[in-house]
C-alpha cells in the first residue's frame, strides 16, 4: 500500500483512464465485449480485496452477491422484452412453459428499470448484511467463515436451480431486452457499454479506495491484524466486519448487473464455485492488500486466459499452471503482484536514502553510526 | 471497607473458574476515583484474570462488578471499553502491521461508529494530540514506522500511548515495565505519576522498586484472593505476604 495518497490517488487515476480511453483504440466490437467481461471481473477482485485484504474476511462465495445482481438485471430486462418474449401479459415465456398463469410477487417490482438496478447493488449487501451479522456477531471467523461463504453460496444457487418457474431453473434467464438509460442503448457489444462498464469499474474502485483511506478502513485494518484487541477499544468489531462484507457485496453486485448486460443473459454457474475461487486466485495474484493489484491481478489472468481459449488443450494445462501458480503465490508471496512492486520501491527510496546519507556523511567527516 | 460506597470500581465477591480450577476466589476490591492502585502477587495469583474480569475478556462465575455505579460484568467489551476502561495487556498487544501513528490513530477512539469513522480521512483533528504522545512516549521519530519494527521496549510504551489516545477514566496497566531497562522504567514511573489524579490506575506489577515509586495503597493477590492491602511497607511487612511469597524468592523478585 502507498503511504504518499496523493501519488496513489494519481496511479489509480491513471490505470482508470487508461481502461476508459481503450475504445479510442480498439474498434472490434467481440474485443471491447470481451474487455468489458475482463473489467467486470476487475470489479469483482476488487471486491473481494475490500473484504479480505483488508478485514482478514476470506469470502469463497462472493459469486453469491454476484449472481444475485446479474438476477435483478436479467428479470427487469426480461420484463422489457413485452411482448416478444413474454407474452402480451408481460408473463416470462419460460413461466408460461412452467405453467404459471400470474406474474409472481418477487417480479412485480422488477418492471421498474430503477428499482431493478437499486436492487442490484441492494438485495445483494442486504444478503451480505444478514449473513455477515450471524457470523461476525457469533464471532465465527477464518476458516469457518469462509467455509459458511462457501456454503452460502451452494445453497442459493440450490434454490434458483430449483425453484424453476420463478428463475428459470438451470437455464436461467435469457432472451433480454436491451438496457436502455436516458436515451442510450447499451448493446453488448456496442462501444456505449464498454464505457458503462469502465465507468462503473472506476467509481467503485475509488469508493473503495475511500472506505480503505477513512479511519473505518483502517479500523478494519486493525481487525485483520489484532481482532480481539481492537474490541477493548470500544469498537463493535461485528459492525464493523458487517459493513465491510455487505459493501464488497454491493460492488459485486454492481458487477453482477453489468455482467447481465455484457453477456445478455443470467445462469445459476454465475453463483457457482469455479468464479468464486477464481477471484480468490485473481486477487491472490495481484495483491489482496492493494486495490488496483488485485484488479489488474484479474485482468492479466483472465486477459492470459482468454487468449489461451481458444486451444483445448492449452486451456487445461492453463488451469493446471493456475493451480500451481496460486499454491505459490499464497506461500511466497502473499502480497502478490503490487507486494514485489511496493517491495521494489521501498528498496530504490532506502538506496536512495543511504546514498544521501553516505554522501552527507563523507561532506562533514563525521564518523559512520548513529545519524539523524 | 469504608471507601467501598463512593469507589469508582468496586468488585464484589467475584469468583472465577476455569474448568473447576478456581483463578479469582470471591474477591473484594474497590478502588477510588483517581487512585493509582498497585495489585502484586507471586505468578499465578490471578492478577491478569482479574483485569480480564474487569475488561470483559474473561466473564465471572459469580459476584458482581460496578463501574461508576452500573454492573458492568454482563456487557461486551466494546461496551466495557465505553463505559471508559482502557487496558494495556501483559503481552504487548499493538497493530504490528500498522505504523505507528496508524496505531495511534485507531487509540484514539472517542468515536466509535463505522459510519462517522468513514468519513474521517487523515486524523487531521487529531493529529497534533497524538503526535504530543508520540512525543510523551518517546516514539517521535517513529511515526512513520512499522509497530512490528519496534523494540520491545517500545512496544510496551506504544501500546501505553495508544491507552492514553483512547484516554478513558480508568486504566488497566498488566505488567507496564516488563522487559523495560532501568532507565525506561524510571521514566514510566515518572509519567505514571503524572496519570495520578487525571485517571484511575490499577497497574499490575512485579518490580518491587517500581511500584514503591508510584504505589499509594497495594493490594496483594494470592492463589486468587486478596491477601493484604497497604502501603508498601506495611504489606512487605506483612508475615502472611512473606509466606505467599516465600517460594519465589521473595517480594520482588517474584
Ligand atoms: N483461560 C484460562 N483457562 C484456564 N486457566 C487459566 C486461564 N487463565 C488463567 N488461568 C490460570 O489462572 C491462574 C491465574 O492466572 P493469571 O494469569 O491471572 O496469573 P497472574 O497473577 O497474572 O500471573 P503472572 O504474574 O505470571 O502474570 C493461573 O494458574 C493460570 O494458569
Ligand atoms: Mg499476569
Amino acid at each position: 500500500m502507498s503511504n504518499k495518497p496523493i501519488l496513489q490517488l494519481l496511479i489509480y487515476g491513471a490505470v482508470c483512464l487508461a481502461l476508459l480511453l481503450i475504445p479510442a483504440f480498439v474498434d472490434d466490437a467481440f474485443l471491447l465485449n470481451k474487455f468489458a467481461r475482463y473489467l467486470i471481473f476487475g470489479m469483482l477482485a476488487v471486491a473481494l480485496s475490500l473484504s479480505w485484504g483488508y478485514a482478514g474476511i476470506l469470502n469463497l462465495g462472493q459469486a453469491t452477491t454476484f449472481g444475485l445482481g446479474s438476477y435483478c438485471m436479467a428479470m427487469a430486462l426480461k420484463l422489457k422484452t413485452v411482448p416478444i418474449h413474454t407474452g402480451a401479459e408481460g408473463l416470462p415465456d419460460f413461466m408460461v412453459w412452467n405453467n404459471v398463469t400470474e406474474l409472481p410477487w418477487l417480479w412485480w417490482p422488477f418492471q421498474s428499470l430503477p428499482f431493478a438496478v437499486a436492487a442490484g447493488i441492494l438485495v445483494p449487501a442486504a444478503f451480505a448484511a444478514l449473513l455477515g451479522w450471524f457470523m461476525f456477531g457469533g464471532r465465527v471467523a477464518g476458516v469457518y467463515s469462509a467455509i459458511i461463504t462457501l456454503a452460502a453460496m451452494v445453497v442459493v444457487n440450490l434454490i434458483i436451480v430449483d425453484q424453476q418457474s420463478y428463475t428459470g431453473g438451470f437455464n436461467g434467464i435469457t432472451d433480454l431486452a436491451r438496457f436502455e438509460v436516458l436515451g442510450i442503448s447499451f448493446d453488448a457489444y456496442a462501444r456505449s457499454t464498454y464505457l458503462l462498464v469502465a465507468a462503473c469499474l472506476t467509481v467503485a474502485l475509488f469508493a473503495a479506495l475511500a472506505v480503505t483511506r477513512s479511519k473505518t478502513g483502517l479500523i478494519l485494518q486493525a481487525i485483520r491484524d489484532q481482532e480481539e484487541r481492537v474490541r477493548f477499544f470500544g469498537y463493535d468489531v461485528a459492525r464493523y466486519k458487517t459493513f465491510v462484507f455487505a459493501a464488497s457485496a454491493a460492488i459485486a453486485g454492481l458487477a453482477g448487473m453489468l455482467y447481465t448486460i455484457v453477456m445478455e443473459f443470467a445462469s445459476p454457474t454465475f453463483l457457482g464455485v469455479p468464479l468464486s475461487l477464481s477471484i480468490v486466485i485473481w486477487v491472490a495474484v495481484g495483491g489482496r492488500q492493494s486495490l488496483l493489484g488485485a484488479m489488474l491481478g484479474a485482468l492479466l489472468v483472465t486477459g492470459v486466459q482468454g487468449s489461451l481459449s481458444e486451444s483445448e488443450t492449452f486451456l487445461s494445462t492453463w488451469t493446471l499452471v493456475m493451480g500451481g501458480l496460486f499454491v505459490l503465490i499464497v506461500l511466497f508471496m502473499p502480497r502478490g503482484l503490487a507486494g514485489i512492486v511496493s517491495g521494489l520501491r521501498r528498496r530504490g527510496t532506502a538506496r536512495k536514502a543511504a546514498a544521501q546519507q553516505s554522501g552527507s556523511v563523507g561532506a562533514t567527516g563525521a564518523p559512520a553510526g548513529r545519524t539523524a | 471497607m469504608t471507601g467501598m460506597a463512593q469507589a469508582q470500581l468496586a468488585l464484589r465477591d467475584v469468583t472465577v473458574s476455569f474448568g473447576g480450577f478456581v483463578a479469582v476466589d470471591r474477591l473484594d476490591l474497590a478502588v477510588n476515583r483517581g487512585e493509582l492502585r498497585c495489585l502484586i502477587g507471586p505468578n499465578g495469583a490471578g492478577k491478569t484474570t482479574t483485569l480480564d474480569l474487569i475488561c470483559g475478556r474473561a466473564r465471572i462465575s459469580s459476584g458482581a462488578i460496578v463501574f461508576d455505579g452500573t454492573e458492568i460484568h454482563q456487557l461486551s467489551e466494546f461496551e466495557i471499553a465505553r463505559t471508559g476502561i482502557g487496558r494495556k495487556f501483559q503481552v504487548p498487544s499493538v497493530f504490528r502491521e500498522l505504523s505507528v501513528r496508524d496505531n495511534l490513530e485507531i487509540g484514539s477512539s472517542r468515536q466509535h461508529g463505522v459510519l462517522h469513522n468513514l468519513g474521517r480521512f487523515g486524523g487531521a483533528a487529531d493529529r497534533e494530540r497524538l503526535e504530543r504522545l508520540a512525543e510523551l512516549v518517546g516514539l517521535s521519530d517513529d511515526l512513520g514506522k512499522q509497530a512490528a519494527q519496534l523494540s520491545h521496549g517500545q512496544t510496551q510504551w506504544l501500546e501505553i500511548a495508544l491507552i492514553l489516545a483512547q484516554d478513558p477514566p480508568l486504566i488497566l496497566m498488566d505488567e507496564p515495565t516488563a522487559g523495560m531497562t532501568a532507565h525506561e522504567t524510571g521514566k514510566t514511573a515518572e509519567l505514571f505519576n503524572t496519570l495520578r489524579g487525571k485517571h484511575t490506575l490499577i497497574v499490575v506489577e512485579h518490580d518491587m522498586g517500581f511500584v514503591r515509586d508510584i504505589a499509594e495503597t497495594i493490594s496483594v493477590m494470592h492463589q486468587g484472593r486478596l491477601l493484604a492491602q497497604g502501603t508498601a511497607d506495611e504489606v512487605s511487612d506483612d508475615p502472611q505476604v512473606r509466606e505467599a511469597y516465600l517460594g519465589s524468592g521473595g517480594i520482588g523478585h517474584a
